[in-house]
Formats: C-alpha cells, structure tokens, sequence
C-alpha cells in the first residue's frame, strides 16, 4: 500500500516548521528522511502519523484520507520514535497485549503475534519484568515489537536508532529489513548521514522544513558531485563540506 | 464509541494505579488507619481528660464569710469542693470586703410587667419612642474580678467564691442572699468547680425555698411560680445523623476525593510527562474512547476510596468508638449506604473536573498545580455545610458538589424534600457531563496532549465559527451554563412581581443569551432559528397540538401529582397574579414563551443536537426543556410537549409551528386557570377531567396525523444528511 503527501506543512505560531513537503513511500520500499535537528523531521512524520493535525496538505494511505478517516487508517500505520517510553508499571506482555486490543486484534491472532515477536527481539528474557525496570536498549526493543504488532502496512520510524548502543541499534536495523522483505513501506528518519546510506532505497534530504533534494543514493551524490551523503546534504544547503558557506 | 475499547483502557489504567504503592496508600491504607486513629485518639483523649476532670476535687477560694450551714452543703464529701478562705486575695481587697466597702454589685431592673387596664385589654396606647442609640458607657475598674482573674488564672485555685458581708443577716432575715463565683471558662477544671458550685448552691436555694414557704406556711412552690420542663424530642438516629451529616460527611468526601486526585494527574499529564501519550495516540482511538476509559478508571479508584473511607467508618463507629460517643455516633447502615450511593455523583463531577484540568498540564508537576486549586473548589463548599443553618434550599441546590453534601446531610437527618433533591440531582449530571465533555475537548486537541499550550477558548472548541453550526457540545455547553444561570437569575428577578420577572427571564435570561450566542459564535442565523415560511397544514397541525396536548399529557401529572403549595404557585404564576387583563395573559405568558424558549429550544438547542440525528437530537432537546423546568412533577408532561414541538419543527423546517403551538399551549391553559367554571373542573382531586384528556388526545392525534401528511422538510430528505449541511430544522421549506 502506497503513502502518498500532498503538500504538508504545520505552523506553529509564526514559525512554519513545514512548509509544504511532497513524497511517496511504496510496499517494500525504505525511505529515508534526512535532515538536522529542527529540519522538520519529526513534525512531519507525526502528522503522517495521524498524531499531529497539519495546518495544509493531505496523507493518504492508499486511497484512504488519513486525516478524514483516521480510524480507519490508523490500523494500517505502525509508529515508532527514539524517544518513546512504556507504561513503567506494566510488563512488555502486557504492553504488547494492551496496544493489541486498542488495535481490535483478534485474541488468537493477538497472541501469535506477541509469542513471534517476543522470540525476534529476544525479548522473552525480560517478557515479565515491568518495564520501569528495563534498559533503554531492552525498552526500544519491546517498542519496536509494539509498533509491528499489528502487522502495519507502513512503518513510520523517527530516529529509532538515537540514544542506542550498537547491540541494540542493530536489532533495530535487522527488524526493518525483514519488514521490508515482508512487503512493508518504510518511512525512516535520522539525523545519521551513514545509517541512511547503508539502510534506505531513496532519501529525501529536508531542510527549514522543506525537501531540498530526493532520489536514489547514487542519484544525490551524482547532482551533488559528492562523495557521501553528509556532504551531498551540506551543498545542497548551501554549506560547504568543509564547513564554509559556499 | 467502542466500549471494549474503554473497557481495555480502564483494565489497564486500574492495573497500573494497583501496581502503584503511593496511590494505593491514599486509597485503602489512609483510611483504614485514619478513621480508628483519629475516633480512638479524640475520643479516648477527650474522655481520658474528662475522667481525670471529674474525678479532681476542685479547690475553690471563698472570699468572705460562709453561714455554717451553706459551708456544711458546699464541704460535703459528695460535693468534690475544698474551701480555702480568702486564699490569693490582696490584703486591701479583703479588707473592702470584710468592711463593707465593696459591696454587692445593685441587681438588674427588672421588666415590670404588662400594664392591663381593669377592663382586661391592654393599653392601646403607642409605646414611647425607643431612645437613639448610644455607645455603651465604658465598664468601670473592678478590683474584685481583676484579682479573682490573676489567682485562677495562676491555677492557685479553680474558682473564686465571694460572699458579701451581708450574706449571714440575708439569709436569717429571710431577705436575699447573695454571692458571685469567678471562673475561667477556658479551663476545664474550672468550669468544672463552677458547675460544682452551682450545682450544690441551687439545692441549697431549693431547700431554703422550701423551708421558707413551710415557716409561713405558704403552699409548695410559692416561691418558685413556674416550673418549665425542657424535652428534646430529636431521636438519636436524627442526633447521629446531624453529626454525621455535618462533620464526618466533611471528611469523608475529602478523603475520598483524594483517592481521585493523584491518578487523574497521573493519567494526564503523567503520561505526557512519561511519553507514553504519543504512544496512545498512535493507536485508532477517539478522543471520547481515551477519556471515558481514563474517567471511569478515576471514577473507580474515587469510588473504591469512599468505599473504603466508608467501610472504615462504620467499623469504627461500631467497633472502637468509646461507649460515651456510641449513642451519639450510632448510625443505621441505611445511613452510610445513603453516604455512599450520593458519592456516586460528587465523584462522578469531580472526577471529570480533576481529569479536565489535568490534561491541560504539561507535567505531573504541572499537574498538581493546576489540579490543587480544583481540588480546593470543591473542599471550601463542603466546609459551607458545617455553617449553622446552611441547609438544602433551592438556591443551593444548584451550588456544585454542596448541593450534594447538604443533600447528605438533610437525608440523614430525614429532612430532604424531592423537589430539591430533583434540582440536586440533575444540576450535578449537568455539571459532570460539562466537565467531562470539557476533558474529551481537551483531548481532542493533539497539541494539548502533545505538551503545547493553546487558549482555553480553542482548546474548549468555543472560538468563533463564522459559518459554521452549533454542534452537541455546545449546545450542551450552553445549555447547562444557561440553566445554571437561568436560576440564579430567576431567583433574583423574584423580587420584581409576577409580571416583570416573567418578562425579564424570559427576554433577558433566555432569548438575548441565545440570540447573542447564535450572533457572537457567528452561527447562520436563519438555519440555526429555523426560520422557514410554514407550510399551512404544519400550522394546522401546530395549532391542533398546541391547543390539546396540555389535555392530553394530564394523565402524566396524576403519575407524580404535585404539592398544593407547588400547584397553588404555578396557577398564580400562569394567571400573573389574577390582575391583568386577558389580552395581556396570552402575551405575556403565551406569545412571549412561545417565542424566547422555542429560539432556545427548537432553535439554537435543536440545531446543535441535530448531528446525533432525527430522535436523538428531539428527544435529547425534549429532555432539555423538561429539566429547564426544574420540577420534577413536571418532568413528563413537558417532556411530552418538547418532544411534539421537536417533531414539529423537524417535520416542518419552521420555527413558527413550534412557537404557535407553544404559545397556544401556554395561553389556553393560562386562560382556564383564570376561567372560574373550567378552574373549579381541574380544581378536584382528580386533577384535569378524563373526559378532557381523551378529547385533548383525540386532538394531538388529529394533528400527528395532519403532520405526517406535510410535505416537510423531513419528507425532501432533511434526515439523508446528518452533518446537518441542508436538512432537519434548518431545511427551507416552500411547501
């Protein structure tokens, strides 16, 4: 199932944080957002998500207005941010049974999922201790298993590696090429140039709230004449790679 | 709404608060160890303190001199007195008393009785003028109580007894005697003497009465003249049932709300705070299905704590009280049973309320900041109850959360009435459903949940709308803020007659805030109004209904029949005091009815309800006028009337129906009330003749049917479109 964004933008007060943002994300498909911090990343993505409401612009999933029937939609989008946390006195079983029901999972379905995903993430070590008690390593593992729950048609991923070790981090990455393989779309966004490189199939690069450049990998270094992607990102900012404006 | 979905949300919002030492503290553990701790420790201190009072001989000082036999009565064993003479007295001021010098204080002028000329009736002659007031005269330096002031307080001796040097000669001579105790009513043990004093120094009055009355044989009771026995009639459940009502009802409520306090912060902004609420919202939830899960589980753990708070009470005051408080203190189960089901809706509002305002915070900080402040709104009230005389009344009645502590306390001391417990019960569903209604608002708006700020206008979703049209909140909004204020406001336009305050509530209380609403939010004016040519025959039928359907909802009166009083009030409202004239009646008490409350009801109300579709938003509206008119024996007739004029205004797109059937409803009834022959026929214990109410049915019927044959707005389609875009009241209507 297709994402499509239409012209997106959000206001807040007098600052437009984004101001008019257009891409696609296909099934299969990984598509990383890249851009600094206060770029736009997150905003853009919650609104994607149906959390945020935009001032202009129009989500469909499909054919279906996420943001006219967001009920309907939501089920088929699954969110994930490096800064989300877990009911510090609920265990990861209870969390992934919780958003499972608030999804209208089947029960049987409901605890297939929970029973495959616990054993993905090597979760079941720590399945039964309340999550307040949990490392931030072990916490972004079951969060991960809450967002694939519900088996999403997109997966919309803010910074999920950040503040991760390398153990942890590479979890994450495992779990979102196997649900590329699955078919799933994946929209993923990270401030880390290498991350993007080695894990998405086209980048947009986002700056002061606007897509300043997209295509393949090889396509951004091309127009840019640069080696990588950091510095591919700098000239299309007007920076210098070396730090100078150019 | 999908209640699993709530229910899920409150399964797991009651599992994390179980999960939770500090809440489950508040919940069951405070009051299970407060309610014995504080009984055992008042009482048992109180009465530890009493027993060693009573069991305390009192030492009194006697400034003068005692006849033997007075010294005897007051040195009994039985009296607990020790007499120690003229201990603390400065040597002068023994001397004044020894000599004279300080004599008794002149007795106080006594009221001479009535003047009765001889011919038995009593001089009717105006009083004299009472004389200006004055400042009263600075009281002189008394010597004798600023020394007895300095030995008791010095606790040297409990009290000061002085006999004045004429004491012994009084008494011999058959003359009065006289003496004056000094104590302190702020010790205890001093009280304790004077009231010990008292006690002996009246039987010793009794008995020279007595003896006089025998030495100049005189009959028994000469002296005395009157003998007056005092009865308190309260039984002790009443007695109980004050203090508990009173007090203890205080405490409880207060204890109980703090069940509720710490989880609505902690399902609000604790979870804003914990970045569990982006979570949340992710999944396909309304708004409503978020906050009705949350309330109730808030809702619960205020309820498992007045539980809690209630059980813990009736087994302290039936286990541990001391057996000098049991009587007082003795309580029927009926009675904590009566405590506990009207905390059902003190927690029900402020429930909602902490949950309202607690999402505004950003953090739990925030949080307890925000929420305090609530909490406090609704504690003060509650201590209004403990003021004497602060009873159940009409005007209180609307008051949220006192309402329903003085409906406690005037059930358990047996003098609640129904009709104020009617206003009690629906103004508190009002006020519930306001702040929950208020709550989901909140969360409805993301930005709020996600830790931004936005004006309480926005948030709340009364900014203007220019456009746009009312929806079910508002109207339920300003519904029960108009009713809040409608009776206020009547109760104060009381005072202007009949006539102007009819006048004044009904174009200054109900048509001007309606139109200043449809007008300030920028609502279209003539869809929101229903402001359509009428179709003939939806007049015909309007004017059919409005002319019968006061007949033929009688019945319904007879289900719950009125007070006299209640009865007597409305005949003098409806006929405006039995002075004007009649062409004024139908004016006044119909035309302008007719007008003010159908733009309320049929018009703005109508329009706002119209998104729930074509029965709800009737009945719903109904149900709003009915309560409007704040009795509860007329509950159903009007909701009868507002559902016809509901459907009147559906089924046609004109305002106009429902105006004149209003208004000829009103003026008809107005006018037999005024009309002798037709007064004394509904005057009789059976109320509106049968006779009538079939006649009036045959014509409510007459005009259903005429409606249902009206080409209206309802029959182009009015109900295809339930956004409200070209349909229902609002629908032009050529035909």
């Amino acid at each position: 199932m297709e994402l499509r964004v239409e012209g997106l933008a959000r206001r807040f007060d007098q600052v437009n944080a984004v101001a008019g943002i257009d891409l696609t994300v296909k099934g299969g498909e990984i598509v990383g957002l890249l851009g600094p911090n206060g770029a736009g990343k997150t905003t853009t993505l919650r609104m994607i998500a149906g959390i945020l409401p935009p001032s202009a612009g129009r989500v469909f999933l499909g054919e279906l207005d996420v943001w006219a029937r967001p009920i309907e939609a939501k089920p088929r989008i699954g969110f994930l941010s490096g800064d989300t946390q877990l009911y510090q006195r609920l265990t990861p079983r209870e969390v992934l049974f919780y958003f499972g029901r608030l999804y209208s999972m089947a029960e049987d379905r409901l605890t297939r999922r929970v029973a495959l995903l616990i054993e993905q993430l090597e979760i079941g070590s720590f399945a039964d201790r309340l999550c307040g008690a949990l490392s931030s390593g072990q916490r972004q593992r079951t969060n991960i298993a809450r967002a694939f729950l519900h088996e999403p048609d997109l997966l919309i991923l803010d910074e999920p590696t950040s503040a991760l070790d390398v153990v942890s981090g590479s979890f994450i990455v495992e779990a979102i090429r196997r649900e590329r393989a699955a078919g799933r779309g994946i929209l993923f966004s990270t401030h880390v140039m290498g991350e993007a490189e080695y894990l998405c199939d086209r980048i947009c690069l986002l700056h002061e709230g606007r897509i300043v450049d997209a295509g393949r990998l090889e396509e951004l270094l091309a127009r840019s004449g640069c080696r990588n992607l950091t510095d591919a990102f700098l000239s299309r900012v007007g920076r210098s790679p070396g730090g100078t404006a150019s | 709404m999908r209640f699993s979905l709530v229910w899920t949300i409150f399964r797991k919002e009651i599992a994390e608060t179980l999960r939770d030492r500090r809440t489950l503290i508040m919940m069951i553990g405070l009051p299970v160890v407060l309610y014995p701790l504080v009984v055992l420790g008042g009482t048992g201190l109180a009465e530890t303190q009493a027993t060693q009072i009573e069991a305390r001989v009192s030492t009194v000082a006697v400034w003068g001199a005692l006849p033997p036999e007075l010294a005897a009565a007051l040195g009994a064993e039985a009296a607990k007195l020790k007499l120690v003479e003229w201990t603390g007295a400065p040597a002068e001021l023994r001397s004044d008393l020894e000599t004279g010098r300080i004599a008794a204080p002149p007795l106080p002028p006594r009221d001479p009785p009535a003047a009765v000329p001889p011919g038995g009736t009593p001089d009717p002659s105006p009083p004299a003028p009472a004389p200006a007031p004055t400042a009263p005269p600075a009281a002189p330096p008394d010597p004798l109580a600023d020394a007895a002031r300095a030995v008791v307080s010095s606790r040297e001796v409990d009290a000061v007894l002085v006999t004045w040097s004429a004491l012994g000669p009084d008494l011999a001579g058959d003359r009065l005697g006289r003496l004056a105790i000094y104590y302190d009513s702020v010790r205890p043990d001093s009280s304790q003497a004077r009231g010990r004093l008292r006690a002996e120094l009246d039987d010793f009055r009794t008995a020279l009465v007595t003896r006089r009355e025998q030495e100049h044989a005189l009959p028994p009771g000469f002296a005395r003249g009157l003998d007056v026995a005092s009865t308190d009639v309260a039984p002790p459940q009443r007695k109980a049932g004050h203090v508990f009502g009173v007090g203890i009802s205080f405490l409880l409520i207060l204890m109980s709300l703090m069940g509720g306090f710490y989880p609505s912060i902690d399902f609000t902004a604790g979870e804003k705070e914990r970045g569990t609420m982006q979570t949340l919202l992710c999944a396909p939830l309304s708004a409503a299905e978020i906050i009705c899960g949350k309330f109730l589980a808030v809702w619960s753990i205020c309820l498992i704590t007045g539980l809690a708070n209630v059980a813990s009470l009736a087994a302290t005051f039936s286990r541990i009280v001391p057996a000098g408080a049991r009587d007082m203190l003795r309580l029927e189960p009926s009675a904590y049973a009566i405590t506990f089901l009207l905390f059902l809706p003190v927690s029900f509002i402020t429930s909602a309320a902490f949950l309202a305002v607690g999402a505004f915070a950003k953090d739990f900080k925030d949080g307890q900041n925000l929420v305090t402040p609530v909490y406090m709104l609704f504690a003060l009230p509650i201590g209004l109850t403990m003021l004497p005389g602060m009873e159940l009344t009409p005007a209180t009645s609307f008051a949220p959360v006192l309402n329903l502590a003085l409906l406690i306390k005037a059930l358990l001391v047996g003098e609640a009435r129904l009709e104020t417990a009617f206003l009690t019960l629906v103004s508190s569903f009002a006020y519930g459903a306001l702040a929950i209604l208020a709550a989901a608002q909140v969360f409805a708006r993301e930005q709020v949940l996600l830790g931004g700020r936005e004006s309480l206008r926005t948030t709340l979703g009364l900014e203007r709308r220019p456009g746009g049209r009312p929806g079910p909140t508002f109207a339920f909004v300003f519904f029960s803020v108009m009713l809040a204020g409608l009776f206020y406001g009547s109760l104060w336009a009381e005072g202007r007659g009949v006539l102007g305050a009819l006048l004044l509530v009904q174009y200054g209380l109900i048509l001007t805030p309606t139109l200043g609403a449809v007008l300030g939010f920028g609502f279209p004016f003539a869809e929101t109004f229903a402001l359509r040519r009428p179709p003939a025959r939806g007049l015909a039928a309007a004017a059919l209904i409005g002319v019968s359907a006061w007949a033929a909802a009688s019945p319904l009166v007879r289900l719950l029949p009125p007070p006299e009083s209640l009865v007597k009030a409305m005949e003098k409202s409806l006929a405006l005091g039995g002075e004007a004239p009649l062409w004024v009646l139908w004016l006044v008490v119909g035309l302008t009815p007719g007008l003010c409350e159908e733009a309320l009801f049929r018009g703005l109300l109508l329009s706002g309800f119209r998104r729930l579709g074509k029965w709800p938003a009737i009945l719903v509206t109904a149900g709003c006028f009915a309560v409007y008119h704040t009795s509860v024996y007329r509950l159903l007739p009007t909701f009868v009337l507002g559902a016809l004029l509901g459907w009147l205004v559906w089924r046609t797109g004109s305002l106009a129906c429902s105006v004149l059937a209003h208004a000829l409803n009103n003026a008809l009834i107005a006018t037999l009330v005024r009309w002798e022959p037709a007064a004394q026929a509904m005057g009789g214990s059976g109320g509106v003749p049968l006779s009538w109410s079939v006649a009036g049915l045959v014509g409510v019927i007459a005009g259903v049917w005429l409606l249902r044959e009206t080409p209206g707005a309802e029959g182009r389609g009015g109900d295809a479109d339930p956004q409200g875009g070209s349909g229902g009241p609002g629908r032009a209507n050529a035909g």
